[in-house]
């Protein structure tokens, strides 16, 4: 980075002199538009005193371009015609500062995707909305004022939602770097789904093997706190400074006092279906998730519970943890950056009937299957059948259920891990079975990872499953129960039949039922796919729209678990990164009130959205604080006197802008 | 390559997208066939493929690679229509109304069936009617059984009203359809004509 140069001062009462630089993209914008012709008309622009045009304007020659105009003294304002501002943006601000111009006197006219992208195949249509844009934003510069950046504190601390695999390593990264983490997760135990899982593809780990050490880990660590069964009810804040509420839900258990004996759940009069393992095993009203669970604590589920008392007696419970009464607490953190890690919800295929799943006994989801072959799970890892409770003889999976299915109730993208657990998982039959016939019904395999293409080349030549391509077109019962497959082996080009004994579907991952309320809670966007949107896909892949906010594994999109954990880590790098620097810079685009003007109605305090305005008694008027107002204008449209003006976007700016847009002479609003 | 090996093994030649045939398709708005990714879905859902050999995977893909034999191919007759592989596409194409796309080329391109145009010219055409039921004989049962529910005994249509299936031929005139049976006529003889002089060949060939 080169030295600061000389500040140039700029109040806004000299005559602008606006430098407009065109740029090339490549063939983005010049392979539409004449870019020469762009830049001659940029100067007949009023106060335009140069334009110039280059290849790149954001390499590095592009840039001192700029720089040397302003050091020159040629040019008190900066107009570049290119991209849209979201990835160059501070790029260019960067190049103002270090020349010595104040960076809010720039601004951005996006030709590429505004004009030449969405009308490649109409340049003379493409020419004249660039000569718009660059018209549009030459007015806004001429009217721009130099503002002051403002710093806040980041507080060392994170909050983790989610405390799957991902959550978890994020956890355990930052901790050890030495920043306090609030783990809140929403069950009553951390490890997420990897914890339902019995091996893993494509080395055959044990996934409680793997697991469990580093849930333990999370324990252990002295700088997390974990929060399980508990829920994030409100954030609020900026980057930095985020107040988070956390409610915990009542356990009616005083975890206190409780010594995990587990005589409770042995006394408990009610058996229900367990949600860990899917419904197909059972447990007690009063309960922990799994063995493992992590942290061991009891709970009552008391849509379950009928109160009738056995646990909390004294020969039962000795210690006298149990609180029919207990109430869910809430809690207020303060924390500088948030990483948001919900995981997914395993796509339910009770919609496509053509598969009979909830019709058919036989037919189960992979999920399922995953129990089934669990160590732990119902059947002590030797899957049957549900309808009779045998081992099965032959087994069809069908790859693709609820995923690159561009019909409405599907999922158009694929979900990357269902070719390498159906194939993991009839290696794993295959194992305890040799004499068992598994086909797996596919339409591509997608064995992409490091060591997949080696994993499902094995489960065919050594393990002897049937790949047959072709999408299961319906099933029907057969006799006991047997499932009748109809599809079309479309290698061999024809219609077949077959009969199986266990039809598994290997459904696909979707974003959380809930996620909408996360991401309005959040203020953070989710992409079509309903997965939280990253700010950049390729470069910016942790990153929320929303400064302070990272996201982290399949809560972003279907992910294996090597890519969870990478991300997971990422994310978590990227809050240190944050942490790090002790404070951060927020864009001054709060607003302000024009004290003389402000009539002390009020009305913009009921409406902030954001708690940022405050009211001055003694003068009887409307106060903002630029801390945590987040520019969204709603007071400025609100102000029956005009008295909010938002820094960067003041009416006087916007008037400029819509003035020239509709082509008609500039009429100077008030508001200046 | 000896031209022995040639003649013993079929090789299919792609003519890529750009073929008449999914032209026509792409001109008929159903360019989403494009996106099909051959899963067998359609194929494995027919009720008329498990009896016949019409697989609709294959005909459509034919069509795409601009294997123009598939039009002279009677199975893309034996689809019933119903719309199981539509309702099923994990791609969302209408494969139904690409089968019934594939039937119009056919027919534009002369490859009818003699019962499809018998039907198509001599009754529907000729009477304006596609099932009629003025046969003084054999559509007598018919006649009965709407005078036994007190209807008389021919519907208002073209029977009642004779005089009208001038202004059905004009109608069928005016949108084209008499013209695109004459065509896939004059088409048919044609190709008739020609296979009749190949074999007529063949046989003197062989009979020096």
């Amino acid at each position: 980075m080169t030295e600061t140069k000389k500040e140039i001062i700029v109040t806004g009462k000299e005559k602008p002199r606006i430098g407009v630089y065109v740029c090339h993209c490549g063939i983005n914008i010049a392979g539409v538009v004449d870019v020469v012709k762009l830049k001659d008309y940029a100067l007949t622009l009023p106060d335009v005193v140069l334009a110039r045009e280059y290849k790149f304007m954001c390499s590095d020659n592009g840039q001192s371009m700029i720089k040397e105009d302003i050091e020159a003294g040629l040019i008190n304002r900066v107009v570049v015609a290119a991209c849209s501002p979201r990835m160059h943006e501070p790029t260019f601000r960067l190049v103002c500062k270090e020349a010595g111009l104040n960076q809010f006197l720039f601004e951005q006219a996006n030709i590429r995707e505004h004009a030449t992208w969405v009308n490649m195949y109409d340049p003379e249509g493409a020419y004249e909305i660039a000569k718009d844009h660059i018209r549009m934003s030459v007015a806004k510069a001429r009217k721009l004022l130099p503002l002051e950046v403002q710093k806040v504190k980041v507080d060392p601390s994170c909050l983790i939602i989610g405390g799957g695999i991902s959550g978890m390593n994020s956890a355990l990264d930052l901790a050890d770097e030495g920043y306090k983490v609030y783990l809140v997760e929403r069950t009553p135990t951390i490890g997420g789904h990897m914890a339902q899982l019995d091996k893993t593809f494509p080395t055959m780990d044990c996934s409680a093997c793997i697991l469990t050490p580093k849930m333990v880990d999370v324990g252990r660590k002295e700088k997390i706190e974990i929060m399980t069964y508990s829920e994030v009810v409100d954030v609020s804040g900026y980057v930095g400074n985020f107040e988070v509420t956390i409610m915990k839900k009542p356990h009616y258990v005083d975890q206190e006092k409780c010594t995990a004996c587990g005589s409770c759940a042995e006394n408990c009069p009610i058996t229900c279906g367990n949600e860990f393992d899917l419904g197909m095993g059972t447990r007690k009203a009063i309960y922990i998730p799994f063995p493992q669970a992590v942290p061991g604590e009891y709970t009552i589920d008391m849509e379950k519970c009928i109160k009738c008392g056995i646990c909390a007696r004294e020969d039962v419970c000795e210690p006298g943890a149990i609180k029919y009464d207990d109430k869910p607490e809430y809690v207020t953190v303060k924390v500088g950056t948030i990483i948001v890690a919900t995981g997914w919800d395993l796509y339910d295929p009770t919609e496509l009937g053509q598969y009979g799943y909830g019709r058919y006994p036989n037919v189960i989801t992979g999920l399922q299957m995953e129990r089934l072959l669990s160590s732990f799970g119902p059947v002590l890892g030797k899957p049957v059948r549900p309808s009779d409770l045998e081992a099965p003889h032959s087994i069809a999976f069908l790859q693709c259920v609820g995923s690159r299915n561009f019909r409405e109730g599907g999922h158009s993208y694929c979900s990357r891990v269902c070719c390498m657990y159906a194939t993991k998982q009839a290696r794993q039959y295959k194992e305890k079975h040799p004499e068992a016939e598994v086909y797996i019904f596919y339409m591509d395999i997608r064995a992409f990872g490091k060591g997949y293409e080696e994993f499902y080349e094995s489960a065919a030549e050594n393990f002897g499953i049937s790949y047959v391509r072709g999408r299961i077109a319906e099933v029907r019962e057969g006799e006991n129960h047997n499932i009748v497959i109809r599809a079309e082996d479309t290698l061999l080009q024809t219609p077949i039949e077959l009969e199986v004994d266990l039809f598994v579907l290997s459904c696909g991952l979707e974003a959380k039922a809930d996620a909408d309320q996360v991401a309005s809670l959040l203020s953070i966007q989710r992409s079509a796919d309903g997965f939280f949107m990253e700010a950049h896909p390729k470069l910016k892949p942790v990153d929320t729209l929303t400064d302070g906010i990272f996201v982290a594994g399949v809560a972003q999109g279907p992910k294996d678990i090597p890519d969870a954990v990478a991300q997971a880590k990422g994310a978590a790098s990227s809050a240190a990164a944050l942490m790090a620097q002790g404070e951060v810079e927020i864009e001054p685009y709060y607003s302000v009130v024009i004290e003389h003007l402000c009539s002390g109605c009020r009305t913009c305090q009921s409406l902030c959205p954001f708690g940022a305005i405050d009211f001055d008694e003694f003068k009887k008027i409307a106060v903002v604080n630029p801390a945590l107002c987040k520019g969204c204008g709603t007071c400025v449209s609100a102000c029956p006197s005009g008295a909010m003006v938002q820094n960067h976007f003041a009416n006087f700016q916007l008037n400029s802008i819509i003035n020239v847009a509709v082509k008609q002479p500039t009429v100077e609003n008030g508001g200046k | 390559m000896s031209d022995n090996v040639e003649k013993y093994i079929k090789r299919k030649v792609h003519k890529g997208m750009s073929t008449k045939i999914s032209q026509k398709f792409i001109d008929a708005g159903l360019e989403k066939i494009r996106a099909c990714i051959n899963c067998g879905t359609c194929t494995g859902s027919c009720p008329s493929g498990r009896r016949t050999a019409y697989r609709t995977r294959s005909a459509i893909r034919k069509a795409l690679t601009g294997d123009e034999s598939v039009l002279e191919d009677i199975d893309i007759w034996m689809c019933s229509t119903c719309y199981y592989c539509y309702e099923r596409c994990p791609r969302d194409i209408p494969v139904t109304d690409m089968i019934i796309k594939l039937r119009n080329i056919a027919v534009e391109e002369g490859f009818i069936l003699d019962s499809h145009f018998t039907l198509a010219s001599d009754i529907f055409y000729a009477t304006g009617h596609g099932v009629p039921a003025n046969d003084p004989e054999a559509h007598k049962q018919w006649r009965a059984l709407r005078e036994s529910y007190g209807l008389p005994p021919l519907p208002p249509t073209v029977h009642s009203y004779p005089e009208a299936v001038k202004e059905c031929q004009t109608l069928m005139n005016e949108v084209g359809f008499r013209a695109l049976l004459d065509n896939a006529a004059k088409l048919k003889a044609k190709r008739k004509a020609e296979a009749e002089k190949i074999a007529k060949e063949k046989t003197e060939e062989e009979k020096k």
